[in-house]
């Protein structure tokens, strides 16, 4: 288990275009993805039954898109605390998540204005991009 | 045991005795080799090789698969063999089993080669699994792959959908049930129980787990089909006054043949009048009880191919070690067991053993003919191999010396 | 009207803004169970979403669900497949045109997600769709296609709009080159294609004219499969007779297990003899695998199994 996530939050000052936020290695695991899609009340089977998935013509289960959300969300409130409040996702989906692969996340500060940060990030995988995009932060002042 | 099983004589051949299998080698079998093919391959011939007490450079020939992916000269480079004078493949996927021995023995026997090797190396679990169907070919305009045309389009996609078809109709015929399939899956599994090179070592099934487990394709349940194995096997083939003189004590070529009819179909012998038999292994026996002037009633073990099931039935039938229709009778009383009147694949066959293409089965078969098998069988004498069936096949008798 | 338009484009174009099927009432408020459970499954240790006492001090004031969890509250659940159909929309929709196009395979390629506030426990979401945007066919990596821009409005138990989804996604025409990416996005896969030969193209155009052929010499010898030569009198020449299609089970299969694109399982598989003496490997359909016995009368019928695909299928012969 990872450490507990920090308890305070980056002012808006703190952070500067070109900040690199801390990587996320998540191990792409069958847990992982089944947990994800039932959590998000997602029963498409192809995010949790193998056999299906295969026969639909999948290499194998893969991730849903609610849970990529999720994992994005999570590794901008890990870097900047939980007071950063989360105004907009805008992702661009890639290359599957597959169970057995591994995901790894980094981000850097893009822009800044009006007490909003703008973080571009990657989500690369075994096979390619999973994610790319950007996540707008409102950060105290 | 008494069938009316003729020999017919013309079929003998001049191969009896000529030549002996002198040394036999094998990688571990597993699902994941972690290696390559040739390198799997590599291992396997220098083990046969180092069994015989040979020099890689004293192999002059090979006699390999078509379907095999390590080219001979490639391995004969890899281990430094020697000038090589004898090289064939031999087709038809597992059909080819005994027929490289075949081939092997009548270069040995007439001085076209001096030692040669025979193997089958793959990583058919984790690389290229057959079970998976013939999915994705692209069609081209030839014989082989419009072949699969008249399946293909309906799903009939795999070599156990191919059998199966087959193994329906036979069921019908001769009232034979899912459970007299089963009967060879527990005989395989429990022999695998006490082999230690057996992907199944001690883990034997009943037939109340065949019956259980899931269906693959009806009339075929999961446990009517063998395995998918990663590894290699390899036999080194020389004449029989050579291999006198070497490590190992020979297990003679008795008789060894090929075999198909004349309306024969590659795993899909739908058309002929009757379906229900293997004619191809049939002809095989022939030549093989004609050529070593022996009869049923001489063999004392078998290894009886068993990609599927219902095949082994049939080729009882056909090698007349009982009577058509009634290998569901002969079976049912534990003939096919250690200490009934023919055990069958004491290694575990492909079921329980490990899937190499039958060629695991020829290695087992040298080592009852040389009392070191880990289920040996009382006074062997001679032991039946057959190779794949369904296609146009092979079979060897290897005795004593 | 712009000269890159198309009848197609145009009735699409009639249909985006308006909504896509009713608005849909989330099935439980915002809650804590819910919030814990997403935030074990993706590992969120953000204690604003499950510490109380935490959430009460900081600037939310209260616990707060997170906002990538948005999709999550109106998810309709666990559906049997009949009841996932009986909901859809009815009615004309792009998504259905461009499957009636061509447009078969999809796959999603962005989405954004914009949040006005957060959300609490308690909350309870409407969620409504709309067609936003569709674009001119494009040339992708995939095959040609359309981006159609989906946008999702939430509003809250005030009717106060609290975040918008937009979901862009590219329904497209597969090329050959991009089947293996398509194998992701998108699972239909056509059967298996024959090879097609000198010796078989009778037989498969036959077929695709819903007619039955069977190879037969002018020593009257039928043959299938068939070939060059005839076996009893070694002549080259044939002529392509019409079977009646009238047969019977010699013996059959059901399919089960491995799974293969785009068979439908449990699948079965006759071996039919032809009352003309031969027999021909196909599907038995309309009938259930319980009730298939080994000679069984059956008949043939031809079946336009995809889009300008036509296969031989045989049917239980009635009477």
């Amino acid at each position: 288990m990872r450490e507990p996530t920090r308890t305070t939050t980056l002012r808006y000052h703190q952070v500067a275009i070109g900040d690199e936020l801390s990587d996320l290695t998540l191990p792409i695991t069958a847990t992982v993805i089944v947990s994800g899609a039932i959590a998000s009340r997602d029963y498409q089977d192809v995010h949790h039954d193998r056999d299906l998935a295969v026969e639909r013509g999948s290499e194998d289960i893969f991730m849903n898109i609610l849970t990529s959300n999720g994992y994005v969300g999570r590794f901008v409130t890990d870097w900047a605390g939980p007071e950063a409040l989360i105004q907009r996702v805008d992702i661009r989906l890639g290359a599957p998540n597959y169970p057995g692969d591994t995901m790894v996340m980094t981000g850097r500060v893009k822009e800044k204005s009006d007490g909003i940060i703008t973080v571009e990030l990657v989500g690369k995988n075994g096979l390619g991009n999973h994610v790319t995009g950007t996540v707008d932060l409102r950060l105290p002042q | 045991m008494s069938v009316d099983f003729k020999v017919v004589s013309h079929f003998a051949s001049d191969l009896r005795d000529r030549a002996a299998i002198a040394g036999i080698g094998a990688t571990e079998f597993s699902k994941d080799s972690g290696r390559s093919e040739m390198r799997l391959a590599v291992e396997a011939v220098t083990a046969a090789l180092e069994d015989a007490g040979l020099e890689p450079a004293d192999v002059d020939g090979y006699s390999v698969f078509s379907m095999d992916n390590n080219p001979a000269i490639e391995v004969n480079r890899q281990i430094g063999g020697g000038d090589l004078r004898f090289f064939g493949r031999v087709h038809y996927g597992g059909g080819a089993a005994c027929a490289t021995v075949l081939q092997a023995a009548m270069a040995v026997a007439t001085g076209v080669a001096n030692t040669v090797v025979c193997y089958r190396a793959m990583n058919e679990r984790s690389m290229q699994r057959f079970g998976a169907g013939v999915q994705d070919r692209r069609p081209m305009p030839t014989a082989e792959s419009a072949h699969f045309g008249w399946y293909a389009p309906y799903g009939l996609l795999t070599p156990a959908s191919w059998v199966a078809m087959s193994a329906r109709r036979y069921m019908h015929e001769y009232g034979a049930t899912s459970e007299d399939f089963g009967r060879v899956s527990v005989a395989d599994r429990k022999h695998a129980a006490t082999n230690p090179a057996a992907w199944f070592y001690q883990q034997p099934i009943s037939l109340e787990d065949h019956q259980r487990s899931r269906w693959i394709i009806d009339p075929l349940r999961l446990l009517d089909c063998c395995q998918e194995s990663d590894g290699a096997v390899a036999v080194v083939v020389t004449s029989a006054e050579r291999a006198r003189d070497l490590r190992q004590p020979p297990a003679m070529i008795r008789a060894a043949a090929q075999g198909a009819s004349h309306e024969q179909q590659m795993m899909t012998g739908f058309y002929a009048d009757r379906i229900t038999g293997l004619p191809e292994m049939g002809l095989v026996a022939q030549q093989l009880y004609a050529t070593a002037g022996l009869t049923p009633d001489d063999i004392q073990t078998a290894i009886i191919y068993d990609h599927f099931t219902p095949f082994v039935l049939i080729q009882l039938e056909e090698f007349g070690f009982c009577k058509k229709g009634e290998a569901k009778d002969f079976i049912r009383d534990g003939n096919i067991e250690l200490g009934g009147r023919l055990p069958i694949n004491t290694h575990g066959g492909q079921l329980g053993e490990a899937y190499i293409h039958g060629m695991n089965g020829i290695n087992e078969a040298v080592r009852q003919v040389r009392g070191t098998a880990v289920n040996p069988v009382k006074d062997v004498e001679h032991v039946v191999v057959t190779a794949g069936t369904g296609v146009p096949t092979s079979g060897l008798i290897l005795g004593r010396d | 009207m712009k000269k890159s338009e198309t009848p197609l484009l145009d009735q699409m174009r009639q249909l985006t803004g308006a909504p896509v099927g009713e608005p849909n009432t989330a099935r439980d408020p915002v809650n804590q169970a819910m919030i814990r459970h997403w935030c074990d499954a993706v590992d969120d240790r953000n204690p604003v979403y499950t510490d109380p006492e935490f959430a009460e001090k900081s600037v939310h004031g209260g616990i707060v669900a997170p906002p990538t969890m948005l999709q999550a509250w109106t998810m309709p659940g666990l559906m049997s497949r009949e009841e996932r159909e009986a909901r859809a929309p009815r009615g004309p929709s792009v998504l259905r045109l461009l499957d009636e196009a061509g447009f078969t395979s999809v796959v999603a390629t962005n989405c954004t997600q914009a949040y006005k506030r957060y959300l609490r426990p308690g909350d309870l979401l409407t969620v409504s769709h709309s067609i936003e945007a569709v674009s001119d066919e494009k040339k992708t990596a995939l095959g040609v296609g359309h981006f159609v821009t989906q946008l999702t409005c939430y509003r809250d138990q005030n009717g106060e709009e609290v975040a918008t989804m937009r979901f862009r996604l590219l329904k497209f025409r597969p090329t050959e080159r991009s089947a293996g990416a398509e194998r992701r996005g998108a699972p239909k896969r056509s059967r298996p294609v024959p090879s097609i030969n000198h010796d078989n193209r009778f037989f498969w155009d036959g077929v695709q004219a819903g007619r039955l052929l069977i190879q037969r010499c002018f020593c009257g010898k039928l043959r299938h499969p068939p070939g060059p030569m005839c076996p009893v009198c070694r002549s080259l020449e044939w002529e392509a007779a019409e079977a009646c299609g009238r047969g019977t089970v010699y013996s059959y299969v059901v399919a089960h297990h491995p799974p293969i694109p785009p068979f439908e399982y449990p699948n079965l598989i006759v071996l039919v003899e032809l009352e003309e003496g031969v027999r021909i490997v196909s599907n038995l359909v309309d009938i259930e695998p319980e009730e298939v016995e080994i000679g069984m009368a059956v008949r043939a019928r031809f079946d336009e199994v995809e889009p300008d695909r036509i296969l031989l299928q045989f049917e239980r012969a009635k009477g």
